[in-house]
């Protein structure tokens, strides 16, 4: 019985898949199914494949709507969800203020450019008949970018569950989905990167099974005038959060983490606030180095 | 058991939570959270014995030791349960906790003649309520109350002269384990009481796992100390001491194969005999030794897994047992779980057992008498050589991912005639028992 990993480029960034099994082969054709699961999602809900059906609908805004299968009607009512549970901060319309945002340029928009951008985000909006899905304003876009890796993770672990993995894990980009502990019974040890220093971690989390996952402001970024300009924008000020430098949170699910570490940072100093009444552990460190945490 | 982590009061509270999970096919089985949370469960047991052709009953005095020897079935049972949840945690990677339970069954001795009819004999009716919760993620206290009255009537010697009797029980355990990342400490202590029989008990064990974490070595203490009022001699207090050792070897071999060997030590002086039975005079020393090997094999076609264990028992009074036993546990659809079992167990007499006299034989009113010369003796049908076989069914439904509900019944044959080794007694009347156990558990 070995460990086995195997690495891979998925949604714009290293994954890597590890289970225990007896052989190589075995683990090869399981690790290549549930690597397959990831970039069906990718290829069905990216907003930057031509192909994808979030595309298909983003690509007819203000004039149809689109029939959808059940899958992506399942992720539009999470999606619902997260809008309602966190009062309107979690908004999958929000993307397109990425138009204003260029972290490669590193420029500050004014409220001019913001205006017109900020009038086409509205969750509320969205006409949802049926089947179908309909953008009713043209240059509105839905990204599923802010629960579409963790949705990957989890349906990649159930798909190795279901084919008898029962020790290992699937993580994208730190969004991490534990199917069970190491052969031996002992949790995975997951390490937790320092916001401020690449080569750190801050903290080592144990985790049996269950889902781990971290946002922070260090993902992508630009500093303008000692302010940091993080990729997390506020869907009503359309500017970066500033609050916390990363959130991790620990849940049953890599969804239901994810969810609740984007919508911490988006709460902002009422975060800490959301994060305990969800129940779930977490470890967060906030703009100051202040670290919050309980249940790791 | 490794319950590091992390406590979870409000784990599916917001609408957030629960929405994640309706989403299509994101998690499975209820391996989710299972060892991160508290557990509280409620079991009720109920045991009754039939022997055949028994001789007529004398007198009333109170009578334990038949109820000791049940009892001790019960708590014996409630502690490999627990070790075996381990087992199968580590196996599948899913998690139950399973709580101590009374389950009974192998009363290890009593037996028999061919007779015709069937008495009924002991029975017991135990409730058993215990409670586990992480603390601090890196500590678990669980704490086990079990409350259980016997009745009915035991032999005062081989198999006749029933004596009537009944008793209550209490015991409380508490253990306190503190887990680290290589291993984990434990400490216990046990308090057992009833009417002319109290025991206190405390123990301590670590397990300690190597870096490759395939390999956990496990050791462990316990003193006991228990108090022997017989009622039949009111002003005599005796005494029992017993220390136990234990060290155990786990390692994985492969992702479906667990092997386990456990080799314990116990020595014991004190009080020994049976107040109630005619002709008692056991030794004031006791020491044994028990080797005992289990495999646990996960098959991943069915998803089931398969235990299978043997057990060699030896002890001073000249007594060898060997215990062969097989559990399959299936998981169906529906969070149903079915888990058959067989067991089948033998042992020699002990060397001063007196086995049944011609005379006896003849006549079950005639009481054998052991030899003039003879030190110690007794005719307590449990120290005599038998066989006995075991079938039990286990079915568990998970109701949703906090509630467990489970039935279990275990019926039991004993017959001097199917000992495999030393003298069987065949004067002495077949033995059966049958144990049904309904358990209901919540975790939080």
């Amino acid at each position: 019985m070995d460990t086995f990993c195997f690495g891979f480029q998925a949604m714009g960034s290293g994954c890597e898949v590890v289970l225990v099994s007896t052989s190589n082969t075995e683990a090869q054709s399981i690790a290549a199914l549930a690597i397959e699961e990831v970039s069906r999602i990718e290829r069905k809900y990216s907003r930057y494949r031509s192909e994808s059906i979030v595309s298909r609908i983003n690509a007819v805004a203000g004039v149809e709507g689109v029939k959808c299968d059940d899958e992506t009607l399942a992720l539009f009512k999470y999606a619902d969800i997260l809008y309602s549970s966190s009062g309107g901060l979690f908004d999958i319309t929000a993307g397109v203020l990425r138009r204003a945002w260029d972290f490669r340029s590193g420029v500050v928009p004014d409220e001019e450019t913001l205006a017109p951008i900020l009038a086409l985000i509205g969750w509320k909006r969205v006409e949802r008949h049926g089947k179908e899905v309909r953008l009713p304003l043209a240059g509105m876009e839905f990204d599923f970018g802010g629960f579409g890796k963790e949705y990957a993770a989890d349906r990649a672990a159930s798909i190795m569950h279901g084919k008898g993995v029962r020790h290992g894990y699937v993580n994208l980009a730190g969004d991490i989905r534990v199917i069970g502990p190491k052969p031996d019974g002992s949790p995975w040890m997951i390490g937790i990167q320092d916001p401020r220093n690449r080569e750190r971690t801050i903290a080592s989390l144990p985790l049996f099974t269950g889902a781990l996952a971290t946002s922070g402001d260090y993902e992508r970024y630009f500093e303008v005038d000692g302010r940091r300009y993080c990729h997390i924008i506020h869907p009503r000020s359309g500017y970066p959060v500033a609050h916390w430098r990363s959130v991790t949170v620990i849940a049953p699910l890599a969804v239901t983490a994810g969810s609740h570490t984007t919508i911490a940072m988006l709460k902002e100093a009422d975060g800490l606030g959301f994060l305990q009444e969800s129940g779930f552990g977490y470890f967060a460190v906030d703009r100051l180095g202040q670290i919050y945490h309980k249940d790791v | 058991m490794r319950l590091k982590s992390k406590k979870r009061s409000t784990l599916l509270g917001t609408a957030l939570a629960t929405a994640a999970m309706m989403l299509p096919s994101v998690q499975f089985a209820s391996a989710d959270v299972a060892p991160e949370r508290g557990i509280i469960s409620f079991k009720y047991l109920n045991y009754s014995e039939r022997q055949g052709a028994l001789g007529s009953s004398s007198s009333s005095s109170g009578s334990v030791s038949e109820s000791k020897e049940v009892e001790d079935k019960i708590e014996k049972e409630s502690g490999s349960k627990k070790e075996n949840a381990v087992w199968v945690d580590l196996v599948s990677g899913a998690s139950t906790l399973t709580t101590a339970t009374p389950s009974v069954v192998t009363p290890s001795s009593v037996s028999s003649t061919t007779g015709s009819s069937a008495q009924d004999r002991i029975s017991v009716n135990a409730y058993s309520i215990m409670a586990m919760a992480p603390i601090a993620g890196k500590w678990s206290i669980a704490t086990t109350y079990i409350h259980d009255s016997v009745s009915g009537a035991s032999p005062t010697y081989h198999t006749s002269g029933l004596t009537h009797m009944k008793d209550t029980r209490d015991v409380a355990d508490v253990q306190l384990t503190h887990y680290f990342s290589s291993g984990n400490v434990a400490v216990g202590t046990s308090y057992s009481k009833e009417s002319d029989y109290l025991s206190k008990s405390y123990s301590l064990q670590g397990s300690l796992s190597t870096e490759d974490k395939n390999t956990t070595f496990t050791l462990g203490g316990s003193i006991t100390n228990d108090t022997i009022t017989p009622k039949t001699q009111p002003n005599v207090t005796s005494k029992k001491d017993i220390n136990a050792a234990l060290f155990g070897v786990t390692r994985v071999l492969s992702k479906n194969d667990i092997v386990q060997l456990n080799i314990g030590y116990s020595k014991g002086e004190g009080y020994y005999s049976d107040p109630y039975k005619y002709y008692d005079n056991r030794p004031g020393k006791r020491n044994n030794t028990t080797v005992m090997g289990k495999w646990n094999h996960h098959f991943d076609g069915s998803d089931g897994t398969s235990r299978t264990s043997y057990r060699y028992y030896t002890d001073t009074f000249g007594i060898r047992a060997h215990t062969l036993e097989g559990e399959y546990v299936q998981p169906l659809k529906h969070g149903w779980t079915v888990a058959p079992l067989l067991r089948i167990y033998t042992q020699t007499e002990a060397d001063f057992y007196v086995a049944t006299s011609a005379a006896e034989k003849a006549n079950p009113s005639v009481v054998t008498t052991p030899s003039a010369s003879a030190v110690y003796y007794s005719e307590d049908q449990r120290l005599s050589a038998f066989g006995a076989l075991t079938v039990g069914l286990k079915v568990s439904k998970q109701l949703n991912p906090d509630w467990l509900v489970d039935v279990k019944v275990e019926m039991y044959e004993q017959r001097s005639d199917w000992a495999l080794s030393g003298h069987a007694d065949t004067a002495l009347a077949s033995f059966s028992a049958r144990s049904i156990q309904l358990g209901i558990s919540r975790e939080f």
